[in-house]
């Protein structure tokens, strides 16, 4: 089709141009893009108004690195999220992972080993998740509540609940090492962060992830192959889990069979400021990042001002509401 | 035998205990535009949906170019070289203009597993081939959502126009359309025909019908109870026919499928 009749072309005129960007400007489009952005930027002034040494180059570095597990849990649940999807059982595989992992220690493993093993196992729980919600057609909320508790239980069966340290010089190295003033464990993450970013964006899986988030039913009709494309992102989710577990155990030298929800809590939360639909179909992978880091500065910066531990997940949850409110009705 | 672009043949279909087609034939003049028409509930968009591969039919055949043919996906007719508009247009809405247009047929660049999305070469494109489809270009980078009911199926059409190679499946596609915006659509298939195209048109619209096409045929209650040249019908008779008021059989009769 290329013959060119009176009935075509009406070139984009530059006012046109303008117009479109005036709009686009007013849209929820680009307040739920700037939400994380603008409040990170809020938070870190009034802290550092409140506390000065909030923004003192150690505390930053700390409060970044403390944000690793967030950041790369986030990463996680955008994909699960972008999906339409939840994986509620994300923070009970970063609790069998860290099991594994110890028992493969244990084993005699090599550590590299006893890393693949985690991540490993985080594809495995993925897949379990994945082929549930993708083949058997479960809704995602359910066989991932199941998974969750299913996970969790695996971990302790095999633990006997009891954590192993892996005092591993370079294991620790990831959480202690620092370049120019950023640990490596951060860098890590961005690194991920970064790949992901290409896998969803500038891929035809990442192309496909979103159309099915958006409306599987097209994504049917234009021959995507819903069910598989579902497997790949929850086993990307699981993965993630997979590479929280390596983190944690690094970062407190031993595994850590207890599921800890609080970082469910803060994956979901970090996505939901970052902006991606719970409805499907739109993401972004810097928002989530973002989201990530805010919570884990928001809690720093509580217990700096001297504020109860216990009053963190309340700040979050009302945080959470309060960002799912203002991007409402979005679809 | 080789002018005939599809043929089906005795197709069923049933969903639980509702027989959508109880034996549905009829044939596809190739570079013609052929119509099904017939009311609610006659069966059209399942027949439709047989013959892209999203439905597979209980019983019958489909030949296409004289072959048998049984697609088990929309992949299945895509690579037979026939692309569809869905009545539902099949659009994802957050996404693109272009991305919707080349969605599971990206442009990318990169060797084995490591491609890359040609973003850039897929934007420019679908732009240069929106601006030669639709009088109302939409902006290719513009999400779909953000589009007017005619921008969103002139976006429908214009992917089923650009990887159509042989034949192109229309479900209602002027429903949704003013007076202005279904002489366009109109006038496209007309072009897409004189480019060789065969084109299948279900439509609702009968004078739509008597304007543009060349054969009609007409289903009611699952089966299609006749089918003549469109030349040689009036308004009044496609309405009967629809309808059940005419006896179709008689006024097939000259024209009627060959069996």
């Amino acid at each position: 089709m290329t013959t060119t009749e009176p009935m075509s072309a009406l070139g984009v005129s530059r006012s046109e141009r303008v117009r479109e960007a005036l709009r686009r400007f007013g849209t929820e489009d680009a307040w739920t893009k700037l939400t994380a952005p603008v409040a990170l930027v809020l938070l870190i002034l009034v802290f550092s108004i409140l506390k000065p040494r909030f923004i003192s180059w150690p505390s930053i570095t700390s409060m970044l690195a403390d944000s690793t597990i967030p950041i790369v849990l986030a990463l996680g649940a955008t994909f699960a999220v972008t999906l339409a999807g939840i994986d509620l059982s994300l923070a009970a595989t970063v609790a069998l992972g860290s099991v594994t992992m110890a028992l493969a220690y244990q084993a005699g493993w090599p550590l590299v080993l006893c890393c693949l093993v985690a991540l490993a196992t985080g594809l495995a729980v993925g897949a379990l998740n994945g082929t549930f919600i993708g083949w058997v057609r479960i809704p995602d909320f359910i066989v991932s509540l199941g998974a969750l508790s299913l996970v969790m239980g695996a971990g302790l069966i095999l633990s006997q609940g009891k954590p192993v340290l892996i005092q591993e010089q370079a294991l620790t190295a990831i959480s202690t090492t620092q370049f120019g003033g950023i640990r490596l464990n951060f860098l890590i993450a961005i690194g991920i962060a970064i790949i992901l970013h290409v896998v969803l964006f500038h891929t035809r899986f990442g192309t496909h992830v979103l159309a099915v988030g958006d409306n599987p039913e097209a994504a049917t009709a234009m021959g995507l192959k819903v069910s598989r494309i579902k497997l790949a992102g929850y086993m990307i989710c699981g993965l993630m889990g997979g590479v929280g577990a390596v983190m944690l155990t690094s970062y407190i030298g031993s595994s850590q069979p207890a599921t800890n929800t609080d970082y469910l809590l803060k994956a979901i939360a970090a996505v939901v400021l970052g902006g991606v639909s719970l409805f499907g179909g739109r993401a972004t992978i810097y928002g989530p990042v973002l989201g990530a880091i805010l919570l884990t500065f928001l809690q720093s910066g509580l217990t700096l001002l001297g504020v109860s531990a216990f009053y963190s997940p309340l700040v979050i949850g009302i945080v959470v509401i309060a960002a799912a409110t203002l991007m409402r009705g979005r679809k | 035998m080789s002018d005939i672009k599809v043929e089906v043949r005795d197709l069923k279909k049933s969903f639980g205990s509702v027989q959508a087609l109880k034996g549905a034939s009829l044939t596809v003049k190739a570079g013609e535009i052929t119509a099904i028409v017939g009311d609610n509930g006659a069966g059209k968009s399942t027949l439709v949906k047989c013959l892209t591969g999203l439905y597979t039919p209980d019983s019958g055949e489909i030949l296409i170019d004289g072959e048998p043919v049984a697609f088990s996906s929309p992949k299945g007719s895509r690579e037979a070289g026939i692309e569809t508009v869905y009545q539902d247009l099949a659009l994802c809405d957050q996404l693109s203009v272009w991305q919707n247009l080349y969605l599971d047929r990206e442009l990318t660049a990169g060797i084995g597993p490591f491609r890359l999305l040609r973003r850039a070469a897929m934007r420019d494109k679908a732009k240069e081939l929106m601006s030669e489809l639709a009088v109302n270009v939409p902006p290719v980078t513009r999400s779909v959502k953000r589009l007017s009911g005619g921008q969103r199926q002139a976006v429908a059409i214009a992917r089923g126009v650009m990887w159509a190679k042989g034949m192109i499946i229309l479900d209602e596609p002027t429903a949704a359309l003013g007076l202005n915006e279904t002489a366009q659509v109109e006038a496209l298939i007309r072009r897409v025909v004189d480019t060789g195209q065969t084109v299948l048109v279900v439509s609702h619209n009968f004078e739509q019908v008597k304007r543009l096409t060349d054969q009609v045929w007409v289903m009611r209650g699952g089966t299609v109870v006749g089918g003549t040249r469109t030349a040689e019908v009036t308004n009044e008779q496609l309405v009967g026919m629809v309808t059940g008021a005419i006896p179709t059989v008689e006024l097939a009769g000259t024209t009627k499928r060959k069996r």
